[in-house]
């Protein structure tokens, strides 16, 4: 295959085109308002244990499982919205499989909240065995099963879309790993700068949800087996390693497929093309491994782990997030130096990214090393970290990409004021909200509590005052998003 | 023409000697025989004479069998059946489940061996994925199970079975993995 054909797009008819925006709007409309909910929700529960909104134990659960399910569904859908809108410029992708995965997440959803709010679940999105089977009465068995029952079916509703996307690249690429760049990189063929970076992240999201979902599809399936036949006890501690490979997997890939919006949109305001070359195949070639190696820095304190296994979780994710944060930031840093760059709303969102992302990770990091985890684990530290770069790296890049979308990347007018407004609020609200866990986590305040003890409840207050702050920037966000983004013509 | 029939008549004795008392009570008497060797075979038979059929039956057939929907539900709904343990262990005890089982699974395997071709690839994807967890399962089942789940097997028996359940399983992933990722075929699945 030529370089030039390597590089050339893939064409579409109009109506295949029209339908392909729509689709891709829906999922970007769809995911970021769930994240407006879902933040009300988060604002709930901060005000609750800030004892300035009185909420029962259960109805806190129920809500703390409704966010974090919701936020990482909502993550997921929108990250694919992202991936797919370029993914589909490289390689020819079925319209009707991205709908059908959207529909099946939709009825996934039904499923989850009707077990959460009306089967009054509350076990949290880890579904961690054995808690969904012992309740003590707070919910139903049945409820338990319809909530894994959902996760079943979106995972099987994204492994249809990611068998299309498999089928996509192979036709075009041959193997994966020739569409990873590997062959480039070790040297079996010349470098093509063009090879699209599109094309790379999206077949290690791919190989990396396929390897979780196939976990997910297994460990869910044993979860219920146990609930409806308690006497089948499967080993908690292989539950739990299945589990996180799973969460950790999924929810980390959507950091990965957004990532995809920064380099085929800041070259874009830029004027300068993102280059692909062999440090840039060589790092996603190691984030594959490492995505799903460190999963087990959640099971530090289980010390019936293998001692090789935290080992390993602990030096990959020292790495874990270098490589492709090191190329990317770096990428950002020198395609932006003194381009000229004009700095809509878009631009600064991406912008932004980088150093949520970035900033994001050394928390993570340090939560990593068992010295102290030992401390750190199962504290608002944890919470900290995650919100930090969901927060300020992942919605930066969706939202900026709803800003692309809604047209801002054409026009020449400047941010409007509310944007700028919102821009900031939510700016300096998410970062406080994450700095107030982290500030949390090192005073030793537990995570998941819905209570707190009166010497923390200052902190949970000035994180509902963070999170309010975010809340409004989002709303703001998301009521532009609303108001541009239906009618908005596909950016040329 | 001719191959053709003498394959139907191969296919036919095989079956005759898979159904014959001494072979069957040979391999019925363990688990893993059971389910690893004999029901593959009729599966497999199944398989082949679907491949073989007249034309001009599987004419009759294609317009039942748009895309291979209609076989590949059939094929599981009968392949879900037969892995009810308790159905299984009836096949051993009772001549009439064991007949239905020598008539159903070889029709499961033609209906596989017809439709699976036919299949949108991505539903061969979602399917080869739920096989392979189902093999996941069963062999944990299979070994964490406290009690025994045929009356007619010892409990070492099914052990041994979830362990070669889970080692198949991992076979056929590290197999897939090295296709898709490097192109290897190792088999051709
Ligand atoms: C206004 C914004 C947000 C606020 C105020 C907020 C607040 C909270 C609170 C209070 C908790 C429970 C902490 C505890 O354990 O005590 C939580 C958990 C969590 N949040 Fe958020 N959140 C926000 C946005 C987000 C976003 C955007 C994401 C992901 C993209 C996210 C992901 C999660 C996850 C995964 C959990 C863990 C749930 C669990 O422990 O089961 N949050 N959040």
């Amino acid at each position: 295959m030529s370089t030039t054909e390597v590089s050339s797009k893939i064409e579409y008819s109009d109506s295949e085109d029209r339908n392909a925006l729509i689709a891709v709007k829906s999922h970007l409309i769809a995911g970021l308002l769930v994240f407006l909910l879902m933040m009300l929700a988060g604002l709930a529960m901060r005000a609750a244990q800030g004892t300035w909104l009185e909420i029962g134990a259960d109805l806190f659960y129920q809500i703390m499982t409704v966010h974090g399910v919701g936020v990482v569904g909502a993550a997921m859908i929108t990250s694919t919205g992202v991936q797919w809108y370029f993914l589909r410029q490289y390689v020819k992708l079925s319209n009707g499989v991205f709908w059908t995965n959207f529909f099946i997440f939709l009825t996934g959803v039904v499923l989850i909240l009707g077990s959460i709010f009306v089967g009054k679940y509350g076990g949290a999105w880890t579904f961690l065995f054995p808690l969904p089977a012992i309740s003590m009465g707070a919910w139903s068995t049945g409820a338990a099963a319809v909530f894994q029952l959902g996760l079943l079916v979106i995972g099987v509703g994204f492994l249809i879309l990611y068998l299309d996307f498999g089928r996509a690249i192979l036709a075009r690429y041959g193997s994966l790993s020739r569409a990873l760049g590997l062959t480039q990189l070790f040297g079996k063929e010349p470098v093509d700068y063009k090879h699209p970076a599109a094309v790379v992240a999206s077949t290690m999201v791919l190989i990396v949800n396929f390897m979780g979902i196939a976990a997910g599809a297994v460990v869910l399936v044993m979860g219920l087996i146990n609930l409806f036949y308690p006497e089948f006890k499967p080993d908690a501690l292989l539950m739990k390693n299945l589990i996180y490979f799973f969460g950790h997997v999924v929810i980390n890939a959507t950091m990965y497929a957004s990532v995809i919006a920064v380099y085929e949109l800041l070259p874009r305001y830029t004027g300068r093309p993102w280059k692909t070359n062999k440090p840039f195949y060589a790092a996603w070639f190691a984030i594959v491994f490492m995505v799903m190696g460190v999963y087990p820095h959640h099971l530090l304190m289980d010390f019936p782990m293998p001692a090789w296994g935290l080992i390993v979780a602990q030096v990959l994710s020292f790495g874990s997030g270098i490589p492709v944060l090191v190329v990317t930031g770096y990428g950002a840093l020198m395609i932006v130096y003194r381009s000229g760059i004009k700095w809509s709303t878009s631009a600064k969102l991406l912008f932004l990214s980088m150093f949520g992302w970035a900033a994001g990770v050394i928390p993570a990091i340090l939560d990593a090393m068992v010295t102290v985890n030992r401390t750190f684990h199962n504290t608002l530290w944890v919470p900290g970290h995650f919100h930090f770069y969901l927060l300020l790296g992942l919605l930066p890049m969706l939202i900026g990409f709803a800003y692309f979308l809604a047209g801002e990347g054409d026009s020449k007018e400047r941010p409007k004021a509310v944007d700028s407004f919102g821009f900031y609020a939510y700016l300096i609200g998410a970062f406080m909200t994450s700095m107030v866990f982290l500030a949390s986590g090192a005073n030793s305040i537990p995570r998941r509590w819905a209570a707190h003890l009166p010497e923390w409840i200052g902190f949970a207050q000035a994180g509902t005052i963070a999170a309010s702050l975010v809340v409004l920037g989002m709303l703001l966000f998301i009521m532009r998003a609303l108001i541009s983004l239906p009618g908005a013509n596909n950016p040329r | 023409m001719y191959p053709k029939a003498k394959q139907a008549w191969l296919l036919l004795a095989a079956l005759v000697i898979l159904a014959l008392p001494p072979m069957q009570r040979f391999l019925e008497q363990s688990m893993v025989m059971h389910m690893l060797v004999q029901i593959p075979a009729l599966v497999i038979i199944g398989w082949i004479t679907g491949k073989i059929l007249p034309e001009n039956w599987k004419d009759n057939i294609a317009p039942w069998n748009r895309w291979g929907i209609t076989g590949i539900a059939l094929a599981i709904i009968i392949m879900t059946y037969w892995m009810l343990p308790r159905v299984q262990d009836a096949a051993i005890s009772e001549w009439p489940v064991e007949l239905t089982k020598f008539i159903t699974v070889p029709i499961m395997g033609m209906a596989l061996g017809i439709s699976w071709p036919q299949l949108n690839p991505i539903a061969q994807g979602v399917l080869k994925l739920e096989f392979w967890a189902t093999f996941m399962r069963l062999g944990w089942l299979y070994l964490d199970l406290p009690d025994r789940l045929c009356a007619n097997y010892l409990l070492s028996d099914q052990r041994v079975f979830g362990q070669l359940l889970l080692l198949a399983g991992s076979i056929w992933a590290v197999a897939w993995t090295l296709r898709i990722m490097f192109g290897i075929r190792i088999v051709n699945t």
